[in-house]
């Protein structure tokens, strides 16, 4: 019992941890894409989001 | 785990899209519009790599600038209005993913409650605070070099959320006073310098879109955290009810 419960709190945790590093990963990819990538394209498309969130722009 | 994670950040950042892009588009974007009249005029008469986008569109009605490739950027109205959509979509669902990955870093089950309160620590670290050094800018009102103001901005909000973590999660008299030297520091250390170029963007102009902008960028945070919360436990109570099955 105690061993059961042991293995099932080690999987959740590392599964947890698992997908608190993908989404944390994943999260600031798309803030970095939305609000810093230097790329002109992007940087037009997200303009006014960008100056309305207080990214630094141009 | 991480399906329920993944969906509720989609849900809580397509939410908060809505309700943001409804808002810049009513509050925000006019006064972007209006302030490019007066870009380019002194400010940026020099040394800017990306033509702006009032100029760009004049550019095609005849004057081409020196020949240069004009670069993508979305047409005037309702293309604009789509890609700052899109913007926020994703910068929403980006933020929802690390309101969701801290809370569950620090051991927080979310609920609505707990949602809107790390959205608020969030707010202050990413919107709040990087603008007591870098207030909202119109175009056209900017000085500093944008690496500098970039690099002020991250140091800033890291700093400050590192902070409040240490304040409000750890709570203990040590990490309170190194909380509060890591929210201060940024400050002391000072940000790049604020525009003080002879711009004839007018003042009020200037000082209004501050304003919204925050406010926009509250109940941004705000939906997020209310968001985020609510969809995890609706998908948690789906999960299980699936489970009995």
């Amino acid at each position: 019992m105690t061993t059961s419960t042991q293995t099932f709190t080690t999987t959740r945790t590392s599964e947890g941890a698992k997908a608190i590093l993908v989404a944390a990963c994943l999260g600031l990819g798309l803030v970095f894409l939305a609000g810093f990538s230097p790329a002109s394209a992007l940087h037009n498309a997200a303009h006014d989001f960008r100056h309305t969130q207080n990214f630094p722009c141009h | 785990m991480i399906v329920r994670l993944l969906s509720a950040a989609l849900v809580a950042g397509f939410l908060a899209a809505v309700v943001a892009t409804g808002l810049q588009l009513a509050l925000t974007s006019p006064l972007i519009v209006a302030a490019e009249r007066y870009e380019g005029r002194h400010t940026h008469a020099a040394g800017l790599s990306a033509p702006l986008p009032i100029v760009l569109a004049h550019a095609h009605e005849g004057s081409e600038p020196h020949g240069a490739a004009p670069e993508w950027q979305p047409a005037e109205g309702l293309p604009r209005m789509a890609f700052t959509g899109l913007a926020t979509l994703v910068g929403g669902v980006g933020y929802a993913l690390i309101l969701g990955a801290v809370m569950l870093a620090c051991g927080r089950e979310p609920s609505p409650e707990r949602g809107l309160a790390f959205a608020l620590a969030g707010f202050a670290s990413v919107a709040l605070a990087p603008a007591l050094g870098l207030p909202p800018e119109l175009p056209g009102s900017e000085a500093a070099p944008l690496a500098a103001r970039q690099a002020w901005w991250l140091m800033t909000a890291t700093a400050t959320g590192m902070g409040l973590y240490l304040i409000l999660v750890r709570r203990a008299a040590i990490t309170i006073f190194g909380g509060l030297v890591l929210i201060v520091a940024p400050h002391l250390a000072g940000a790049p310098e604020v525009a003080v170029t002879q711009s004839e963007l007018p003042a009020g102009l200037a000082a209004q879109f501050a304003a919204r902008s925050l406010a926009v960028g509250f109940v941004f945070w705000a939906v997020i955290g209310l968001a985020f919360g609510w969809a995890w436990q609706r998908f948690g109570r789906g999960r299980e009810a699936g489970a009995h099955v």
